[in-house]
């Protein structure tokens, strides 16, 4: 008689045994399993709620990809990706490049979870992580295969990461810090809590609706099922943050508040533009600050509170990044476009604007009056103004601009001298990070780092061009050639605020 | 004569840029290595310009001072962060 899973389940994934021949600590060193300060016996209190056996998970992910086939085979036939609105192409540009290649690092994450989590249930949990995390980067690929033959952009899925792309190299630093140089528990705290519980509902949820509305079902079809998997994986964190609140809470909430900061800024690159400008305007479900809002903010509001911690002490400033950072990120993502591998849309023609003053009441005055200006050149067919002649300043934490976490009103020196050198941030927030684990970052080189170090050659535009990787058939160029421009008349000075 | 690298931003601007000056500049030509970035493309140039200011700390230097004079002077490491506008009397943006 075959018994049950409720009969074996717990025997067969608590399996463990007591080390003789080898000291524990060599087995499972703290630096990589982050059980300083936490004793053993702790980890027994260890449990997720998925209770997942191995032959139901094969059972369910191979249904799942008989389903992501079965569309994208009848869909990639019928020339479904040729009639797609090119702006919302652009979108699944920028995530099959900056996303594809996290997922394969996170197959090397939970490879460690299955090696050094500090409990038999964490480890068990970690190899179905790790096989989530393969099947969601042979997705993206097979994906960007298939499209290959209409877009030599979706080549950047497997290439950016082996490129000196600004963006990319930003994206990398940050999952190379809390994937792959973290241990287990940090490593579940930022990643598996924040960025899959938490960050990864907008792309995968937001942006899967307004994939769906744009007509991309192949696409839309694939982050839904992606999303699946982060569900059950992600829990990896909630155990992980109770065993430390209880041994460590100061460390908890540190790491909780730094990678709530980072994930912010990261999703506000990849994925603000993304629904804001992007999407055609008519085809927006939400807008990325309602978004954020909804299910972001409350869900981790909610978090916080259940778990007994604060709300991190830059809460006021974290919600006026919401009205700005990814607006700043834009419209810099737009100027420095050579420097992009996708195409971006300006997304300010009138209509958009209108809807951009709606969602956004300081937009106008904040972003609009600098588009202005960029408006005057293009109408006047003075484009070389409309494109950088040098890098912009970047932070040692985030490596994303200087000014684009705030609006323009708020940029300010937030500098520090570690070890002689002077380092720049973002934000107060992002500086404080850094004052966090000065050591871990000081060595982190950004795109500004690298052109005074000597590495770009010949110094110049074009040097960090080439060195970017970034070639004439996929550098990044406006989506729709200027056609917006053309809403603004010769005496449209500034285009009135709509909202 | 000697180049070396500086955060300039453009009061008004969004965003700051990594500009190379030399020690041989005067902060009048330092502030049009920082403006040309900025000034024309996304900041409108005023319609009575009068020059502009550069500043240190919150200090307006002197625009016949050399970067030179100014490095020996005051402690500035390489990326400081140096302010231009446009001259006083002018409305600029903050």
């Amino acid at each position: 008689m075959l018994l049950n899973r409720d009969d074996w389940y717990e025997t067969s994934r608590d399996l463990d045994w007591t080390l003789s021949y080898v000291d524990p600590e060599a087995a499972f060193p703290a630096r990589w399993s982050g059980t300083e300060g936490i004793p053993a016996d702790a980890w027994q209190a260890w449990d997720e709620p998925f209770r997942v056996s191995y032959r139901d998970y094969v059972r369910i992910q191979r249904e799942k990809e008989s389903g992501v086939k079965a569309v994208s085979n009848a869909l990639v036939r019928a020339g479904i990706y040729e009639k797609l609105d090119p702006a919302h192409v652009a979108a699944s540009h920028l995530h099959m490049g900056t996303t594809c290649m996290v997922e394969h690092m996170a197959v090397t994450m939970q490879s460690r979870f299955c090696r050094f989590a500090p409990t038999p249930r964490w480890r068990n949990l970690g190899v179905f992580g790790m096989l989530d995390e393969t099947r969601h980067t042979q997705l993206d690929l097979r994906f960007s295969h298939d499209l290959l033959r209409a877009d030599p952009r979706f080549d950047w899925a497997q290439k950016a990461f082996h490129t000196n792309e600004w963006g990319v190299l930003a994206v990398k630093n940050f999952f190379d810090d809390i994937m792959l140089s973290a241990d287990c528990v940090e490593a579940a705290l930022a990643t598996s809590l924040t960025v899959e519980h938490g960050f990864t509902n907008i792309q995968f949820v937001a942006l899967a609706a307004d994939a769906m509305a744009a007509g991309d079902i192949n696409w839309s079809n694939l982050l839904s099922s992606i999303q699946t998997d982060e569900a059950r994986h992600a829990q990896q964190g909630f155990p992980t943050l109770q065993v430390l609140i209880e041994h460590d809470r100061e460390r908890a909430q540190t790491a909780l508040d730094v990678a709530f900061w980072r994930s912010t800024r990261l999703f506000q690159t990849l994925t603000g533009p993304a629904m804001d400008y992007y999407t055609p305007v008519e085809q927006r479900k939400m807008s990325f600050k309602e978004f954020m809002l909804e299910w972001i903010v409350n869900h981790h509001e909610r978090i916080l509170e259940d778990y007994g911690l604060k709300k991190p002490w830059y809460w006021d400033q974290f919600l006026h990044s919401l009205e700005n950072g990814h607006h700043a990120m834009h419209l810099g993502t737009w100027f420095w476009r050579p420097t992009l591998f996708w195409k971006p849309n300006a997304g300010i023609s009138k209509a958009e604007r209108a809807w951009l003053n709606e969602k956004y009441p300081t937009w106008e005055e904040n972003w609009g009056v600098l588009w202005d200006e960029i408006i005057e050149n293009v109408k006047h067919d003075r484009l070389p103004a409309t494109l950088p002649e040098t890098l912009p300043s970047l932070c040692n934490l985030t490596q994303l601009p200087l000014g684009s976490a705030m609006s323009r009103h708020d940029l300010a020196p937030h500098q520090l001298v570690y070890s002689g050198r002077l380092y720049q941030f973002d934000s107060e927030i992002s500086k404080w990070c850094f004052e966090q684990d000065p050591e871990r970052y000081a060595g982190h080189q950004n795109v500004v780092d690298r052109f005074i170090g000597g590495q770009i050659v010949p110094p110049d535009l074009g040097g960090g061009l080439q060195w970017m990787g970034l070639t004439p058939d996929v550098m990044g160029d406006d989506v729709y050639g200027y056609a917006w421009a053309k809403d603004y008349t010769a005496d449209d000075r500034a285009a009135a605020p709509v909202a | 004569m000697a180049p070396f690298p500086i955060t300039g931003r453009f009061v008004g601007d969004f965003v700051p840029h990594l500009v190379a000056v030399d020690t041989d500049d005067t902060m009048d030509e330092v502030a049009v290595k920082v403006a040309v970035h900025s000034v024309g493309r996304r900041i409108a140039s005023p319609a009575d310009f009068a020059g502009y200011d550069v500043l240190l700390n919150a200090e307006v230097l002197a625009p016949s001072a050399t970067f030179g004079s100014v490095l020996a002077e005051k402690q500035v490491l390489p990326l400081q962060w140096f302010d231009v506008r446009f001259r006083a009397g002018v409305p600029g943006d903050a």
